[in-house]
């Protein structure tokens, strides 16, 4: 026996088809009453006709309408006002489902960290060019020390005469026009406002994913623990990961290479970005990298199910394990 | 000279022109997708660019009479897999028209919010729309705004599966004789060793076994990797 329910109606089927008792709700509704009731439905609730019909027949098992194991039977229609009013009340629930899909920290870690690597990739071309730039008007002057504080000294001052004597270096000798002057003064002022930019970007990822991944954050730092849940879409993508996926998270290009052609495979990907690994000699790296790696994963799982967070006990024990594979194989393997 | 092309009207609202599709704008001089607008008759009509919607496509490959493929105007359809509403926006010019003076009903399903942001947009301004933000498996959780059966289903999921959920979807909301069409991506399947037509052959097998199937639209060219199925329920 079935309890088939829509959201405004209710009825006991048996297997046949006939309908033992129904229950149907003739009211207008408003539009949020409507609403209601259908995310009533979607959240797998009775609606209250079928609770009525609930205490009538205990035995008749609830499924909601279109469910795959109803009998086929003569399904009561609601009414045309009825119609007209579920429709509006579902415009409102998709606007509704959308507006809320904002709170989802994995989307705004996402456009964070793109945001950052976008800016990164835009600055330091841009910066490149500011310093061939200067350059052709002062030949004698070197950056090769300052290069990021070229931008922020030019700013500040008026003219290229300026920047000159602020260097200590001779002044040019094919001086700029007026406007070309101006162009590269702007050039150098957005430049530097880009630097601070960046770092405003960097402290919102950290913040998010501090919050967000709190383990993975506590055990590999919250830049590289955002671009690993960015690059696995999602906290519960990455906490879904074998721990070898993880280990070769941004390394697709060489892995699938690899799977492809027979090329040696990835021993590291975004991981290669932690000291740990980039810092210790190559030929431990792979060694580390899976340890780490199988880390990464249950930090990721502790915080996907949001446990207890990793302490710094935790992130110390994992770092002597570190030091005993750099120990253990301190010599370079004999080929 | 104006060239000379064969005007096929394919239903009161869409043309057949040649090589392109129009479809009388049910929100005068607004174009969805910066796709071209154009008088014909003193009717403003929008191109259906078959490059974007597999619907569109299929209008112009299929073999058989085109209207088979469009549901009657004023009906209730269902659609999955919604998308950002490009072939939405089309079919609502044809099922519903301006202001839903046809009394048509078209609910369109999607699971990533950013499409239903794009399809409550267009909503607000088509009605007759009903954007729904809901999983197109879990019949059970917004089944209930398709109260009776309809006679037309388009199923565009991209998913692993998708054959086996535009079967159980036609079990449960299409109506006897009604029209379904499945639009295949072969790379969305698990990845086995034949090939994209091994990929349709067992999908032609699968939807014979239940329903009938009227035509498989090859859709190379617009959209490579894709087929369209169009069936119809025993």
């Amino acid at each position: 026996m079935w309890l088939w329910y829509s959201w405004q109606s209710a009825a006991v089927v048996n297997d046949e088809g006939d309908i033992l008792d129904v229950e149907i709700n003739e009211a207008r509704f408003s539009v949020h009453g409507a609403k209601e009731r259908l995310q009533m439905i979607s959240e797998g609730h009775l609606p209250p006709e079928a609770v009525v019909l609930k205490e009538r027949f205990p035995e008749a098992k609830p499924s909601a309408h279109g469910s795959a194991e109803l009998p086929e039977f003569e399904i009561p229609q609601p009414t045309a006002s009825q119609l007209q009013v579920a429709d509006e009340a579902a415009l409102l629930l998709a606007k509704e489902g959308v507006a809320v899909s904002a709170a989802d920290p994995d989307r705004r870690l996402e456009h964070l960290l793109r945001a950052s690597e976008e800016l990164r990739t835009l600055h330091l071309t841009m910066e490149a060019r500011l310093v061939e730039w200067v350059g052709l008007f002062l030949p004698s002057a070197r950056f090769e020390r300052n290069r990021t504080h070229v931008a922020g000294q030019l700013s500040s001052v008026d003219s290229l005469s300026d920047f000159a004597s602020m260097l200590d270096v001779d002044d040019a000798y094919e001086q700029p026009s007026d406007s070309e002057w101006k162009s590269l003064h702007d050039w150098a002022t957005m430049v530097s406002k880009q630097g601070r930019q960046l770092d405003r970007l960097e402290h919102a990822i950290r913040v998010a994913a501090q919050v967000h991944l709190p383990s993975t954050s506590a055990l590999v730092g919250p830049l590289l623990a955002a671009r690993l849940c960015v690059e696995a879409h999602g906290r519960s993508r990455l906490a879904r990961l074998p721990s070898g996926t993880v280990q070769v998270l941004g390394a697709e290009k060489a892995f699938f290479s690899h799977l492809r052609s027979g090329t040696a495979p990835p021993k590291h990907g975004h991981i290669f970005m932690h000291p740990w690994i980039s810092r210790s000699p190559r030929w431990v790296r792979g060694k580390i990298a899976r340890m780490l790696a199988s880390k990464i994963s249950i930090a990721a799982r502790i915080d996907a199910f949001e446990g207890t967070p990793m302490s710094q006990n935790d992130v110390d024990e994992v770092e002597a394990k570190v030091e005993a594979i750099r120990k253990e194989f301190s010599k370079p393997p004999r080929r | 000279m104006a060239k000379h092309r064969r005007i096929r009207p394919v239903s009161e609202t869409v043309l057949l022109e040649g090589r392109n599709v129009w479809t009388v704008n049910a929100n005068p001089s607004v174009a969805v997708r910066g796709e071209s607008l154009r008088m014909f008759r003193g009717i403003e009509h929008r191109r259906w660019d078959p490059n974007r919607s597999k619907l569109g496509a299929g209008l112009l490959r299929t073999r058989n009479d085109p209207t088979l493929l469009l549901p009657n105007a004023g009906s209730t359809v269902l659609y999955l897999g919604a998308g950002h509403g490009t072939t939405i926006s089309h079919l609502h010019d044809h099922l519903c028209g301006a202001k839903n003076r046809f009394g048509g009903r078209l609910v369109a399903v999607d699971l990533a919010p950013r499409c239903l942001r794009d399809l409550a947009y267009l909503a607000e301004h088509r009605p007759g729309l009903v954007p729904v933000l809901g999983d197109a498996r879990k019949f059970d959780t917004w089944g209930v705004l398709i109260p009776s059966r309809v006679d037309w289903l388009f199923q565009d999921v991209a998913q692993a599966g998708q054959v086996e959920i535009f079967l159980s979807a036609v079990r449960r909301f299409l109506s006897k004789d009604g029209i379904g069409l499945l639009s295949l991506k072969a790379a969305s399947e698990r990845h086995n060793d034949g090939g994209d037509d091994d990929i349709f052959a067992a999908a032609i097998a699968q939807l014979s076994s239940e329903v009938e199937l009227l035509e498989h639209i090859n859709l190379t060219g617009f959209e490579d990797q894709h087929a369209l199925f169009v069936v119809r329920r025993r």
